[in-house]
């Protein structure tokens, strides 16, 4: 091989390498996880590609929340401390932006991961 | 044959060093704050500008805005009027009578038939504003009713008056979205004007990018399952939502939702879903935010005529999802569905 070769080789190579991290950059993903806030501070994160089942017993401003991943990939409250039982009845989280909120409690839940590719959700 | 290779490598190395430069100086990063009030949650996604200052005003004008309408707080303005019921005339302020007149402009859209500010009372009976639910019997519906309407409400220019002293308002049903008006007018005027702001209020949105004209992806939430039925895209809106699945209770395996139709004193069963965007222009925050429970209480046929009516007065759309779960819209937007997962 001629040294002109080994060179051209070299930038072809460096030229991959350099389109892998522009590709990675643009479509970083990161694995989907459950993240929980209570007062805009982040509590607890549980992440919803294990194969496990996991209880979460966190506290709210008013009192206990039991939180489930059902090990499936879905993530809800069980139970809460609150008089309306919104988070409770709530539809499972399990799509990045989906959200779970106890407003009594000041708790958050927000599934991230992969963009869904939309700015803001009307609901 | 070497003599080709080499330029064009060259090339794929400059081009993929500077779109990756690009990419990563594109914007800077936003900074998002989530706030408590009005019984819900307040998320603001401030990019560019002093963004952190931003969300923090905003805030403050929100919570101004709670305090003048909230139902609950003693020193706010309806709680004064509501106290003051079939006792006498009450004297508000400019801002809070403007923001009655708007309400009371969109009931007489559709003659009180499916909005009302006056329908409190009958909300109480069951128990929405106690959140002691239950179901309550028709006769009590129908003796409430009776007070429950705006006709109780007599408006001059500085003064309001409740004529029975069991009438009250409420204006949680245009309250959030006033609040995105302040909001966008506070926006227009802040300097330097921030690239995008992105307000969640309890899922009545407002999307701001001033001058730059962003073309927004607007999720609609599937309201029976999970993330996004579609999306639809446009540019900078009001966004309001009223839907039947975040604030209801069951009862006999029935749902029982937060939006009480005026007609019947029964919650409202002719929709899952209604979501409504308007233009930004005075007062449209809080027009979208009314018009979403007007229909939400009407069948398909009346929100076609409907809509006739307020297209012309800043409805760019509505998607609607009925009670079956069938998904339309009216006016000149596209759902555009999300491939199933």
């Amino acid at each position: 091989m001629k040294r002109s070769d080994r060179i051209t080789a070299l930038v072809i190579l460096a030229a991959v390498a350099l389109v892998a991290v522009f590709w990675i950059v643009v479509h970083r993903t990161s694995g989907t996880m459950a993240v929980i806030h209570v007062d805009g501070r982040v509590i607890a994160t549980v992440s919803l590609t294990s194969r496990e089942p996991q209880t979460l017993h966190i506290t709210g401003v008013l009192g206990p929340l039991v939180i489930l991943a059902d090990g499936k990939g879905s993530v809800r409250v069980t139970k809460a401390t609150c008089r309306d039982q919104i988070c409770v009845h709530t539809i499972p989280a399990r799509s990045p932006g989906d959200q779970i909120i106890c407003v009594p409690n000041h708790m958050v839940m927000t599934i991230e991961g992969k963009r869904t590719g939309i700015d803001a959700l009307a609901q | 044959m070497r003599r080709i290779i080499a330029p064009i490598v060259a090339l794929v190395v400059v081009g993929a060093g500077l779109a990756t430069f690009f990419v990563l100086r594109r914007s800077p990063e936003p900074i998002t704050s989530t706030y408590f009030l009005m019984d819900t949650v307040l998320t603001i996604k401030t990019t560019g500008g002093n963004a952190a200052a931003i969300n923090e005003q905003l805030h403050v004008l929100a919570s101004n805005v709670d305090s003048m309408t909230s139902y609950y707080k003693s020193e706010s303005e309806t709680v004064r009027v509501n106290a003051a019921a079939g006792k006498g005339p009450v004297s508000v302020s400019p801002e809070y009578e403007a923001l009655l007149k708007a309400a009371v402009g969109v009931e007489a859209i559709d003659h009180g038939r499916t909005f009302d500010i006056a329908i409190s009372p009958v909300s109480s009976l069951w128990g929405f504003t106690t959140k002691t639910f239950r179901v309550p019997e028709a006769k009590e519906i129908s003796s409430t009713l009776a007070y429950s309407h705006s006709d109780q409400l007599v408006l001059s220019d500085t003064t309001v008056q409740l004529r029975d002293s069991r009438a009250r308002i409420d204006l949680g049903g245009v309250a959030k979205g006033y609040s995105l008006d302040v909001m966008e007018a506070y926006l227009r005027t802040v300097e330097p004007q921030p690239r995008q702001v992105i307000v969640d209020f309890g899922g009545n949105l407002l999307l701001y990018s001033g001058g730059r004209k962003h073309d927004w992806k607007i999720g609609i939430r599937d309201p029976r399952g999970q993330g996004i039925i579609g999306y639809v895209r446009s540019g900078d809106v009001f966004v309001a939502t009223s839907g039947d699945y975040q604030r209801y209770f069951e009862r006999g395996g029935k749902r029982y939702c937060h939006i009480i139709d005026p007609t019947t004193g029964y919650p409202g069963t002719l929709n899952q879903s209604t979501t409504v965007i308007t233009t930004i222009q005075p007062m449209h925050g809080a027009l979208g935010d009314a018009l979403g429970k007007v229909f939400f209480c009407s069948t398909a046929e009346t929100q076609r005529s409907l809509f006739h009516t307020v297209q012309g007065q800043g409805v760019t759309g509505i998607v609607i999802v009925d009670a079956a779960g069938a998904r339309s819209t009216l006016g000149p937007i596209t759902l555009v569905p999300t491939v199933v997962q």
